[in-house]
């Protein structure tokens, strides 16, 4: 069954999903935190929504490629509603007060969460064309794993193009850089925190949708997360898009090496990585606050 | 006269509030403190410990002609707060012993606290063979130990066609029960000629959700078998993601040091056939008892009957029997009742050593499949294919 070819097949797939679902999240927040300085600890929670709500439109007989588009919108939803009522009012604030306000967000969303769909695990099922296995090179990897990918892969091209190629998009890149001039300008910054917060939103129920499939459901799944997330945005550089790819590639690639070679000490080569980037690079690899 | 008639009602009096504690007393409740896992990575077989004894002391009724009050606390799976809320049954609410607990990281440090505490304290879950002869106040009525388990699961290797002669890779959660379980297991193959991939098992956090990586590396050495020592409610999630990609089609079989959940295992659907393992109890378990004890439990709780329930059942009816026994609730009495009591319920007689302090019970060896028409409308169950009499698992006594 195994072969060096094969086994290093799976553990670069492996790493790319790990790191493109860390992508997604992670960026979600960088967003947030880049345009609104705001600290999202609820971002885990939001991330947990988009599984579940994946889950839900699935069981009531949505196709698993609809529920990734659908789970997101409603995550954003979700976001938009928070924003409103929780969050702006708290804006004007030191960021300490947004951190501790999202940090009891995030155990009631739990809590919410635990309640709507009960403690134990959920698994999504997926259509029958994306369930089998395909020879890669020796390798059997699972389809719908292959599928991530090129999801992940489509999800930050699209990102790229919206911050890149379009009005909102610039001015939404403008605004994390110079948001005094953006403002000058007759933009409303209100609706910019606003824009933000929801595509960070909607980027954590995208990862939520895809997540749960790769592994499981459950109201605790955006814990970790958040935490791998976190790390993935200091090491690449608070805010910086840019940062957050190379810093997700790259923890996608050791956790995923550590597990498969040292893998008592998995986490613990993530977070000595951690360490040892921001012993000599503080900002992260990529500096602070920029939608580059 | 009116001396005599003073004299009268002083006695009377005097006899009346002599009675009085007695009759208050005949009212108190017997407190019971109940620690189980209601949230985190367990909680859903925290909730089914919780059913598991909510029936028992329902159907008990009385202890020493006195209501049983159960008060639940949530342990979290965390030691430290574990013990905290230990400290509050016992000072606070007044509780005569603790049961319950998930863990053997957190069933050890509240042994640890038992002489502060100074209550008995039985376990239905913790599965480490530390707990052997651990104290004389700590006990275990419930899930097979981890030496029970390797025993139940080498044997059930060994009867089976399709499990012998295979290489098995050992996967256990990075705690203590894993540790153990793994090292019981890895010992007992070995003495039994079943070879072991990984005399040095991987260990995988507790945290872990996605297993690729472990699968790869599975994948990688050509084994085909998985000796697995997961939380329960993980060994679905770990089993699915091994038939994502494609382990158990390709034939490698997986067996399991612990049952998993029902509603997990339901959840999990087909990835979750083809599980074996050792355990106490399934509701495959055909006996005038067990089918009895399913449908009370089916109708109380409308939730497929766990082995967590039953452990913790029949736990309960030992303890209750014992400060029956005891004709008191002082710790020591309590303690010595439970020294070589023993309860006959959905799986036979389960008797608590008076040697070490833990249960001796018949176990059997499951595979989770497809579920035959059944009053729960389970898809999956664990369907029993050999059953071990108690002095065949162990220990010797």
């Amino acid at each position: 069954m195994g072969g060096a070819l094969s086994t290093s097949v799976d553990i670069t797939l492996n790493s790319l999903v790990l790191g493109g679902v860390f992508l997604i999240v992670a960026t979600g927040l960088n967003i947030i935190y880049g345009l609104s300085r705001v600290m999202n600890l609820a971002h885990g929670s939001l991330y947990a929504i988009g599984a579940y709500a994946g889950y839900t439109l699935t069981t009531i007989g949505f196709n698993y490629f609809a529920a990734i588009v659908i789970a997101p919108v409603l995550v954003a939803a979700v976001g938009l509603l928070l924003e409103r009522t929780i969050i702006s009012p708290m804006r004007k604030r030191s960021m300490v007060y947004t951190l501790i306000l999202t940090y009891g967000l995030m155990f009631f969303l739990d809590g919410l969460i635990k309640q709507s769909w009960g403690n134990e695990p959920r698994f999504v099922e997926l259509p029958a064309m994306i369930k089998s296995t395909i020879p890669i090179l020796g390798s059997h990897y699972p389809v719908f794993r292959l599928v991530t990918l090129f999801i992940i892969a489509g999800v930050m091209t699209g990102l790229m193009l919206f911050l890149n190629k379009t009005k909102i998009g610039i001015i939404l890149r403008a605004a994390s850089t110079i948001p005094e001039m953006v403002s000058c300008l007759g933009i409303n910054m209100k609706h910019v925190h606003i824009g933000a917060f929801v595509l960070g939103c909607a980027l954590a129920g995208i990862a939520g949708t895809i997540a749960g499939p790769l592994t499981t459901i459950d109201p605790l799944m955006g814990h970790e997360m958040l935490i791998s997330s976190f790390v993935v945005i200091v090491i690449g550089g608070l805010g910086s898009l840019r940062g957050a790819v190379f810093a997700a590639l790259l923890i996608g690639a050791v956790q995923t090496l550590a597990e498969f070679f040292i893998t008592d000490l998995a986490m613990v080569i993530v977070y000595m990585l951690m360490a040892v980037i921001l012993a000599f690079m503080p900002r992260g690899l990529l500096g602070e606050g920029r939608f580059e | 006269m009116k001396k005599f008639l003073f004299m009268s009602a002083l006695l009377v009096f005097a006899v009346m509030m002599s009675m009085a504690p007695h009759a208050a007393m005949a009212a108190d409740p017997v407190n019971i403190g109940v620690l189980v896992p209601l949230t985190g990575i367990v909680a859903q077989g925290g909730v089914e410990m919780k059913y598991g004894i909510e029936m028992a002391a329902e159907e008990k009724g009385t202890v020493l002609g006195r209501p049983i009050k159960l008060i639940v606390e949530d342990t979290q799976v965390k030691p430290p707060v574990a013990v905290t809320k230990a400290e509050k049954l016992v000072y606070k609410d007044n509780c005569k012993a603790l049961i319950g607990v998930f863990s053997s990281g957190v069933g050890l440090a509240l042994a640890q606290n038992i002489d502060k505490l100074n209550v008995p304290f039985l376990t239905t879950h913790v599965m480490t063979t530390q707990l052997y002869d651990l104290h004389p106040l700590v006990f275990r009525s419930g899930q097979l130990a981890n030496d029970q388990t390797a025993v139940g699961n080498v044997k059930g290797i060994l009867a089976r066609e399709n499990l012998k002669n295979r290489t098995y890779y050992v996967l256990v959660h990075d705690y203590s029960w894993g540790h153990d379980a793994g090292e019981r297991f890895i010992a007992l193959a070995k003495q039994n000629g079943i070879k072991i991939y990984n005399e040095k098992y991987d260990k995988a956090p507790i945290s872990t959700k996605d297993w690729s990586s472990y699968i790869s590396k599975i994948k990688a050495s050509g084994v085909d078998g998985i000796y697995m020592a997961f939380i329960t409610n993980v060994i679905p999630v770990f089993a699915k993601q091994a038939a994502d990609f494609g382990l158990q089609a390709q034939g490698v079989k997986l067996v399991s040091a612990a049952a998993p959940g029902p509603l997990e295992m339901e959840a999990g659907g087909e990835a979750c056939h083809g599980i074996f393992g050792a355990s106490d109890w399934s509701w495959d378990v055909n006996n005038p008892t067990s089918d009895a004890w399913e449908m009370r439990f089916w109708e109380k709780f409308k939730t497929i009957p766990s082995d967590a329930a039953v452990h913790s059942y029949v736990g309960a009816m030992n303890l209750f029997n014992a400060i029956e026994k005891a004709g008191s609730t002082d710790a020591k009495a309590i303690a010595d009742a439970l020294r070589g009591i023993s309860y006959d319920g959905p799986y036979g007689t389960v008797r608590i050593s008076a040697k070490d302090n833990c249960m001796r019970n018949d176990a059997v060896l499951t595979e989770t499949m497809a579920a035959p028409d059944n009053p729960f409308g389970a898809k999956v169950y664990m369907k029993v294919l050999e059953t071990f009499p108690a002095n065949e698992l162990g220990p010797a006594e």
